[in-house]
């Protein structure tokens, strides 16, 4: 052959390659062949293919991460510091960031010598619920009780297991700077340990004041940890409020259509162009005497539930119940009206699927996504709304404290103490923010039609 | 045209009527009076609600506000200035003047400053700049306005000594510079955040091709063709940083200690002086409102595609 034609065209067999059959190559498919056959990918349900979309989004991801060390800030982190929020150390007071009352510091430099410390708690008059003159104190699932028939001004206990009698009371003058310390009476233990341990809590061992103390003594970043949970939670349940609220409005409004819709929708209009924060403001003074009103008699548990919660949390909540679900609502009802209309729906319809099957086949899974974003979004601007009111001096009161509150309070003594804003600050900056990033994430994620 | 600006007239008109009704439904609800001081005795509370006629009933006394508000009379206040006229203590004593100047320098701040931010981000799209401006925006919008204005107040009023720690009733020059930026930052981040978008949504558009094909130049390219059309999304968020404005005001004036609308507003509901409470509501809202329709308005003229009827969805 001539050798310009020698190369076959791709559309030709070259009959050399055409491997020989053999009898075998008839013979039917067996199972595993008919299996690879089959497509090899499993199908990937809507949320985990969202997942997959998010996961690949590196700002989202970090966003997420951030977001979830400041959950286990605010809810894991209390149990894991000596401090509560509300408890008043008064030797502690106005403490910069890691730094020690003159109590402290003394312990401190017994550290070597001693297995565990416990400080100004005896102070005279700061353990009042047992009889006079007698004190308990749990550690490590024994209790210890001991007597202080005179007041002693301040004095520190120390816990020495190498003594024979483990407790011992020392006078805090009578400590010397290289840990040595006179010793007074040993102590003896108490009939009912178990009354004294029910109702004294461990004394606090020295743990550094991360962030500082305020004015009162308290340690500021167990305020912080507990107002980062008031706040979320506010958030949360605040977006959970709208998102219930404003679903089912919306979604009355969308399928029921015509004159209800009408009327539903103008309400709405109105509602939106009241400037809410008037209305927020004049709500949270209103509420505030009812609420708690309502709290002192109901005998119900819920009012008793709410109680917790305080007046200003639950008017907060309220406010969003009755302004806030606007634009929930008017989402919901452009998805209900433009997924009726798709033409799935009118073949599933023709196909004779029933309507509950439909709703949740298709209106709900095509809907679910702006919910949890519109939801998510929500939570930032519930934490905003409710830090403003707190900043104010509305929304929560103390000894409870959120990020809005703490901030408040730092204002007062700004000028000497500025670090008292800058925690709470960054960390309400921080939680929006993430917030705010993994909500566009899930933009991304959940409705890819919004991506450009 | 006229007939839209009608019915919105009519609407606005209906919503501030609302919004009297709420206030006053809310004013009412709360339990104690005005005049409940530690001194007084019921005959003179009596003797006090009966001068100002809060002993008639809920409806007329709404009524009477309803008719008195329609005369242009706010009423007289009842405890804070015990005596003076409303429309006095709002518009005469500076509050207002103060807050609308405080509010509309931060709103020209934020369209200023803002939209060219925007420009330049979606102009450098991908280099350094848009990255910088993009975190800086997206920080931004998480800032908490009461944070800012702390910490600019302890940078620069205090630690610096550059600037008044009190604003007050903004003497000078400089004692604006601090309320007008933390009353604008989130907003002008917002602006630039969303002319960014639009900005890039009109960049890939058609006729930018065909203008810069014809040998436009860039400059004009951004500033004539691209720039009008990008600026829709930022006009219609314009009514609510309005909105926003009038609530940041609180804060910031009361973090600057400036005399104004927003902080005499929180005092009003403290004291529960009702009728500085109503006229201040109607009037901060009217405020909103207006803005609102103008921004509507203002739409209409950049973008004469959009039609001002009702949406079909």
């Amino acid at each position: 052959m001539d050798g310009k034609f020698a190369k076959i065209s791709p559309f030709q067999i070259d009959p050399d390659k055409i491997p020989a059959l053999t009898a075998e190559d008839f013979a039917p498919a067996g199972e595993s062949e008919k299996a690879s056959m089959v497509q090899m990918h499993k199908s990937i349900s809507y949320w985990r293919d969202a997942w997959r979309r998010f996961r690949s989004n590196t700002v989202s991801m970090v966003a997420l991460a951030v977001f979830l060390l400041c959950l286990l800030f605010a809810f894991v982190g209390p149990s894991l510091i000596p401090y509560s929020y509300a408890e008043q150390y008064r030797a502690s007071q106005k403490l910069a960031p890691f730094a020690y009352s003159k109590g402290e510091e003394t312990i401190r430099s017994l550290e070597g010598s001693c297995d565990g410390f416990y400080a100004t708690a005896l102070q005279p008059g700061s353990i009042t619920a047992l009889s006079k003159g007698d004190y308990y104190i749990s550690d490590r699932g024994s209790t210890y009780a001991f007597s202080l028939t005179k007041a002693v001004e301040k004095s520190v206990l120390i816990l020495n297991s190498k003594a024979e009698e483990p407790l011992i009371l020392v006078k805090e003058t009578d400590l010397q700077p290289d840990g040595s310390y006179k010793a007074y009476e040993p102590i003896a233990f108490t009939e009912s340990p178990a009354e004294g341990a029910a109702r004294l809590k461990l004394v606090r061992s020295v743990f550094p004041h991360v962030f500082g103390t305020d004015s009162a003594g308290r340690d500021i970043m167990a305020r912080t940890m507990y107002g980062t949970r008031v706040s979320i939670i506010i958030g949360v349940v605040a977006a959970l409020i709208v998102l219930i609220i404003g679903s089912i409005y919306g979604a009355i409004s969308g399928l029921a259509g015509g004159a209800v819709d009408f009327v539903m929708m103008r309400i709405v209009e109105l509602i939106y162009s009241v400037p809410e924060v008037l209305i927020v403001l004049l709500l949270q003074v209103v509420l505030k005497d009812p609420l708690q009103q309502w709290f002192d008699t109901s005998p119900s548990a819920f009012a008793h539930a709410m109680s917790d919660l305080g007046a200003g949390i639950v008017s907060i909540f309220i406010t969003f119940a009755l302004l806030y679900w606007v634009t929930m609502a008017r989402i919901v009802r452009g998805q209900v009206l433009q997924l009726k209309k798709q033409e799935y729906v009118t073949a599933a319809t023709a196909l004779g699927a029933s309507s509950g099957r439909i709703i949740r086949r298709h209106l709900l899974p095509n809907c679910v996504g702006q919910l949890v974003i519109t939801t998510c979004l929500q939570i930032p601007s519930a934490i905003f709304l409710e830090s403003f009111l707190s900043f104010l001096g509305l929304g929560v009161s103390a000894p409870m404290a959120s990020l809005g509150s703490l901030c408040s309070d730092a204002l007062e003594t700004i000028t000497l103490y500025p670090y008292r804003l800058v925690f709470p600050g960054i960390i309400l900056t921080v939680v929006v923010l993430t917030l705010n990033l993994v909500g566009d994430g899930l933009r991304d994620a959940l409705d890819p039609r919004l991506k450009k | 045209m006229t007939g839209y600006i009608v019915k919105r007239i009519v609407v606005a008109f209906l919503t501030l009527l609302l919004i009297m009704c709420i206030t006053f439904l809310l004013m009412n609800a709360v339990p104690g009076s005005p005049f409940l001081t530690e001194k007084s005795t019921p005959e003179m509370i009596a003797r006090a609600n009966a001068k100002y006629g809060l002993d008639k009933p809920l409806y007329v006394q709404l009524f009477n506000y309803i008719k008195s508000y329609l005369q242009g009379d706010l009423g007289t206040s009842l405890k804070m200035q015990e005596g003076t006229s409303v429309s006095r203590i709002i518009f005469h004593q500076g509050k207002f003047t103060l807050s609308l100047k405080l509010g509309v320098y931060a709103l020209l701040l934020a369209v200023i400053i803002g939209i060219p931010l925007g420009c330049i981000a979606a102009y450098n799209r991908g280099k350094w700049i848009d990255g910088f401006l993009r975190v800086m925006t997206t920080v931004g919008v998480a800032v908490p306005t009461f944070v800012l204005a702390t910490l600019l107040l302890v940078t620069f009023a205090v630690k610096l000594q550059w600037l008044p720690t009190l604003s007050g009733s903004l003497p000078d020059a400089k004692s604006y510079v601090m309320p007008v930026i933390s009353l604008s930052f989130y907003y002008t981040c917002y602006v630039a955040k969303l002319t960014r978008t639009s900005m890039l949504d009109a960049i890939n558009q058609d006729y930018i091709r065909t203008a810069r094909a014809k040998g436009v130049k860039t400059r004009a390219l951004i500033l004539k063709h691209a720039l009008r059309n990008s600026l829709i999304p930022v006009i219609t968020y314009l009514g609510p940083v309005m909105a926003g404005i009038i609530t940041g005001s609180f804060v910031v004036e009361s973090t600057f200690s400036v005399p104004g609308l927003g902080k005499y507003y929180v005092q009003s509901v403290l004291n529960r002086d009702y009728p500085v409470i109503m006229a201040t509501t109607v009037v901060l809202s009217a405020l909103v409102i207006v803005m609102n329709l103008v921004v509507d308005i203002a739409y209409k003229i950049v973008d004469p595609r959009i039609t001002l009827t009702e949406k079909e969805d």
